[in-house]
């Protein structure tokens, strides 16, 4: 399927009303939607026969600064039976006066196993959290590890259990 | 009275092995059958992705070597086309060629570590000084063209950093006429033998339902029957020019899926990389092999998110630029990463023995799913 025709049947569904799509120049369109129908609509493009998208390429988060300030989820969509693409981002807003504001996106781990681990990930960097995933941890950095190291204000803690993690701190003879 | 025994928890790794880097399973078993199985993985986890923000978009190329560094030159490829087709550089004929080269002659050596080491796990040592001893060959090929025997650095965007030296196509093709029949002797020693072959049908079999569901890639997706290859499917670069096959898994050897299926396509795709290799060396066009764009690259704001076919799998990178000279963002997507979530549905019920030979038939190499 070409993908307005998947546009449009996205929309006939569900109506055009808070989905938004958005296809700048020099980018792969793509179609922002509001928290809350990420779960319906990522069924409905599993389910439905003719867009059958049987498999998450990739999820991922993204910081976006400047103008309005939030949080991206991406989720790349592929239909390895029907041989077409489609990508759907969700923004959450993260109010500036609230830097470690609590941010919630529905999980799809039940739709897409394969988002399990992923949204372990983008929790891990992002400190998203996905309501409803059934094993919800820190997935690469250890668990009492401080804040979320790809956005884009993160600081670094200057020690790590007791261990600086600067190199300013190494012995100058150890240097060499 | 029914005899009962205890559950236990076992620690496995993080220095085992068969975990193939630093990867470490907590199991909770009863005997040797395994009730459940925790994957912790990030041991290796080194901020590749955001050690993409902070430095130029050509100044990543080497950290990209160490995404998956037995298939570096495939991590280097996947890379500089999505900066190439983000900032629009053309790449002449011969880079091209010499890049599917490199590729190909990568992903051999990577499938004979992936085979020699599944082997070695199993219990067989030999088959890995044998794979090992054919591997150093492109080593040394590898050397004379780069410099480098591991992390090579050698795609650039808009080409490749240095030419082919002079009987390089020679030596690859004195090097195929070696390998061929050395891969017939590996199958005589290990793929065809009774032991290895009983150890492994119908171990660990993968639906495709479920391959499909958790994104496994590459090899593993088409040992559970799928009919999908990135190189065909989604071609880039000069593989629509190529004449090859995609293997997938049949019937002829025990269940769909199993961790016999997923070690035969290795080796058969390395049957199809060797055919790969002939014609790119017999069609290797002259000309320039580098069109070389401005040293601080600035592509236009937009992102993108490309993948190709590495030996482990889907290699992607999504990338966001805002029109800087270094990425916004960069999201780098392994075969390794999903082929590691589904460790912990394939393992109940597994004997302890049969995750190393599951682990080792998925090939996941623990800097790939840490980055």
């Amino acid at each position: 399927m070409q993908i307005l025709d998947i546009l449009s049947k996205i929309k006939q569904r569900f109506g055009a009303t808070d989905l938004v799509w958005i296809d700048d120049s020099g980018a792969e369109p793509y179609l922002a939607i509001p928290r809350e129908s990420l779960r319906p609509v990522a069924l409905f493009l599993k389910e439905d026969p003719q867009l059958f998208f049987d498999t998450l390429m990739s999820l991922s988060g993204v910081h976006q600064i400047g103008e309005p300030e939030g949080l991206e989820v991406v989720y790349h969509l592929y239909s390895i039976r029907r041989r077409h693409r489609f990508i759907v981002k969700v923004r959450l807003e993260r109010p500036l006066a609230f830097p470690h504001f609590y941010l919630r996106v529905d999980t799809v781990s039940d739709i897409w196993p394969a988002a399990g681990w992923m949204e372990r990930e983008v929790y891990d960097m992002f400190g998203i959290h996905f309501m409803g995933h059934k094993d919800f941890r820190r997935l690469l950095l250890p668990p009492d590890w401080e804040g979320y190291p790809l956005l884009k204000d993160y600081q670094e803690p200057a020690t790590y259990q007791g261990i600086s993690t600067s190199r300013e701190e190494v012995e100058p003879e150890e240097q060499r | 009275m029914p005899l009962t025994t205890e559950e236990m928890i076992l620690n496995m790794g993080p220095h085992h092995p068969s975990t193939h880097g630093v990867l470490r399973f907590i199991l909770r078993t009863d005997g040797e059958v395994i009730y459940s199985c925790h994957p912790d993985v990030g041991f290796l986890h080194r901020g590749l992705e955001k050690i993409a923000e902070k430095v130029s978009y050509a100044q990543f190329m080497p950290y990209t070597d160490r995404i998956d560094y037995l298939a570096a030159m495939n991590c280097n490829l996947g890379y500089a086309i999505t900066v190439e087709r983000l900032a629009g550089i053309e790449v002449p004929p011969r880079a091209e060629y010499i890049r599917v080269m490199v590729a190909e002659l990568n992903r051999i050596i990577s499938h004979l570590i992936s085979v020699g080491t599944f082997a070695l796990d199993i219990g067989a040592v030999t088959p890995f000084t044998h794979a090992l001893r054919e591997r150093e060959r492109v080593n040394d090929l590898f050397e004379e063209l780069c410099g480098a025997r591991l992390t090579y650095n050698y795609v650039r965007f808009g080409g490749v950093a240095f030419d082919l030296p002079a009987g390089f196509l020679e030596a690859v093709s004195s090097f195929l006429d070696y390998f061929e029949p050395r891969l017939a002797q590996f199958n005589r020693l290990i793929s065809k033998n009774k032991i290895f072959k009983e150890r492994l049908w119908q171990v660990g079999a993968i639906s495709a339902e479920d391959a499909l569901g958790y994104s496994l890639a590459g090899p593993n997706l088409r040992a559970s029957g799928i009919d999908w290859d990135l190189r065909r499917d989604e071609s880039y670069s000069v593989y629509a020019d190529l004449d090859f096959e995609v293997p997938v898994a049949g019937t002829e050897f025990g269940q769909i899926g199993d961790c016999y299926n997923r070690y035969w396509l290795r080796i058969r795709e390395m049957e199809q990389s060797i055919r790969i290799l002939r014609q790119c060396v017999a069609a290797m066009p002259a000309g320039p092999f580098w069109n070389r764009s401005k040293r601080k690259l600035k592509p236009p704001p937009g992102e993108i998110y490309v993948r190709t076919e590495a030996p482990r799998g889907e290699l992607g990178y999504y990338l966001i630029s805002r029109g800087d000279d270094r990425p916004y963002r960069m999201k780098i997507r392994t075969g390794s990463f999903t082929a590691m979530s589904i460790v912990e549905k394939m393992s109940p019920g597994l004997m302890v023995a049969d995750l190393v030979a599951l682990i080792a038939s998925l090939d996941v190499i623990a800097p790939e799913i840490d980055r």
